[in-house]
């Protein structure tokens, strides 16, 4: 009997539909997808400007906020972590952004060396590996903000990134040349792609301020990115960044990829620090948290968009 | 692109295994169009979360699953059953119109009694006699133990056993 059972179960399954048919339709529910593309693709962007830490607090001019369209009722303001990984999986860089309805944003770049807790206590930096909710928590603790949710991508996808858009336009005050990242550029504007937009992304010494000249340049970079990022070529930055991208459960991207519906303008900010300390622990800065809220408050409330101009 | 852990890309993937994909579907549907269906939605879902599921051991088997339990969720069972009548009707005439010595109305006869067994009951047949799954793949296909899976193989031969034998009486033929 069991080889009539045989020959039944292969005669159903020869029954079969055309294979080609259902290509065509994957084909066609691929493009249909295009708005989770570009959010995906927009999210990725702006972890990777993740670095952001303005460390000239820029003259936040309040202006009331005209209500250009009217956006889908279900749209909601959204604050979101944007997280940049290095390699071993802590966040090199750390942009807390607030995305309006009508697809603006702003955002400020939380330095890594951060310590939450007071001098000589946990980098921030470190939480998210140990649990994304001891970095929310931490976050919101120190914003007194709501964290709606959170998009982490590898740091080291970022120059494909970049070679998706066709390269992102970067300024320099001096030429940059240093051996640990391989960052190789002339003083003024230059488009960057690949090893050297890592490179570029990546170069910590020989600043002078350190990681927090090196959020200048995710600023930079993420602001320029952002800028290129059209309908055309959403998708494939989409898909390079969707190979890394780890969102929070829960989180309905398809509601909130509405509010894009054109180029994206993100105004960048860091939280003020106070001066390095160094601790038998290693060197990092203590946040005032007062002024903290009060800084994220106002950039999150609005004003004009701050040209980020030529790094150092 | 690197693929680590040599995972595989989702356009190879659907390359080399769309074609079994829809034959198995079709097995255990018994209906090339719900099968499709099935198909086409569970891959858009794995596309979307590829990079998981690519770098996996074992990806077919993971999808494979997938479609399993869509095809055995709530959602499909109106399709299901309406495919189930349909066949069970079918089946009532087949013995009756065809010669028993006619190894092609043999094998329609059987096709009509697993189309109409429990749905669950047709997925771990086909899953043993069409794909060659051990109990443990079968078991982790179809979420279970592998002694669920004994039992659920067991009475869907009993009962192709028994309309076998009652088949045969009818016809006055010794198997």
């Amino acid at each position: 009997m069991n080889d009539l059972i045989r020959s039944a179960i292969a005669a159903e399954a020869e029954e079969r539909v055309d294979s080609r048919t259902v290509l065509a339709e994957l084909h066609k529910a691929k493009k249909r997808r295009k708005p989770l593309g570009l959010i995906i693709g927009v999210a990725s962007l702006t972890a990777a400007a993740a670095a952001a830490a303005v460390i000239i607090p820029t003259a936040v001019k309040k202006t009331d906020a005209s209500p250009a369209t009217n956006p889908p009722a279900t749209v909601t303001a959204q604050n979101v972590l944007l997280l940049g990984l290095d390699s071993y999986g802590f966040t090199d860089t750390i942009v807390y952004a607030r995305f309006e309805t009508d697809g603006s944003v702003s955002a400020v770049s939380l330095p890594r060396d951060v310590w939450t807790g007071g001098a000589g206590g946990q980098k921030i930096n470190h939480l998210f590996q140990e649990d994304p909710a001891k970095l929310t928590d931490a976050v919101e603790k120190m914003t007194g903000t709501k964290v709606d949710h959170y998009a982490a991508v590898k740091m080291s996808e970022l120059g494909k990134v970049a070679d998706a858009v066709g390269g992102v336009e970067i300024c320099l005050t001096a030429p940059a040349k240093d051996q640990f990242s391989g960052v190789d550029l002339p003083a003024g504007r230059s488009t960057v792609k690949g090893e050297q937009a890592l490179a570029f992304l990546r170069q910590r010494y020989g600043l002078r301020n350190g990681d927090l000249d090196r959020i200048k340049r995710h600023q930079a970079f993420l602001t320029a990115l952002a800028a290129k990022i059209t309908k055309e070529n959403a998708l494939p930055v989409a898909r390079e960044i969707g190979r890394t991208i780890h969102v929070d459960q829960g989180w309905d991207v398809l509601e909130f990829a509405q509010r894009f519906r054109g180029p994206v303008k993100i105004r960048t900010a860091t939280l003020p620090v106070g001066p390095e300390e160094i601790t038998s622990t290693g060197a990092g800065f203590v946040v005032d948290q007062a002024q903290a809220k009060q800084f994220v408050e106002k950039q999150f409330g609005g004003g004009a968009p701050a040209e980020p101009g030529c790094v150092s | 692109m690197d693929n680590e852990g040599g995972g595989v890309g989702f356009d190879q993937f659907v390359a080399e295994r769309l074609d079994r994909l829809l034959r198995y579907a079709t097995a255990i549907a018994c209906d090339k169009h719900l099968a499709q269906d099935i198909v086409q939605d569970v891959l858009i879902r794995a596309q979307n979360k590829w990079d998981r599921i690519g770098a996996m051991d074992a990806p077919y088997l993971y999808v494979k699953r997938m479609v399993t339990n869509d095809y055995l969720s709530w959602r499909r069972r109106k399709a299901a059953r309406e495919v189930a009548v349909e066949r069970g009707e079918l089946a009532k005439h087949v013995p009756s119109m065809a010669d028993p010595a006619d190894a092609h109305a043999e094998r329609e006869a059987m096709r009509a009694r697993i189309a109409v067994l429990p749905r669950k009951q047709r997925a771990a047949l086909v899953l043993r006699f069409y794909e060659d799954c051990s109990d443990a793949e079968i078991a982790q296909v179809l979420g279970c133990t592998e002694s669920t899976v004994r039992s659920q193989l067991s009475r869907a031969l009993q009962t192709l056993r028994a309309h076998e034998l009652a088949r045969s009486a009818t016809l006055g033929v010794h198997s």
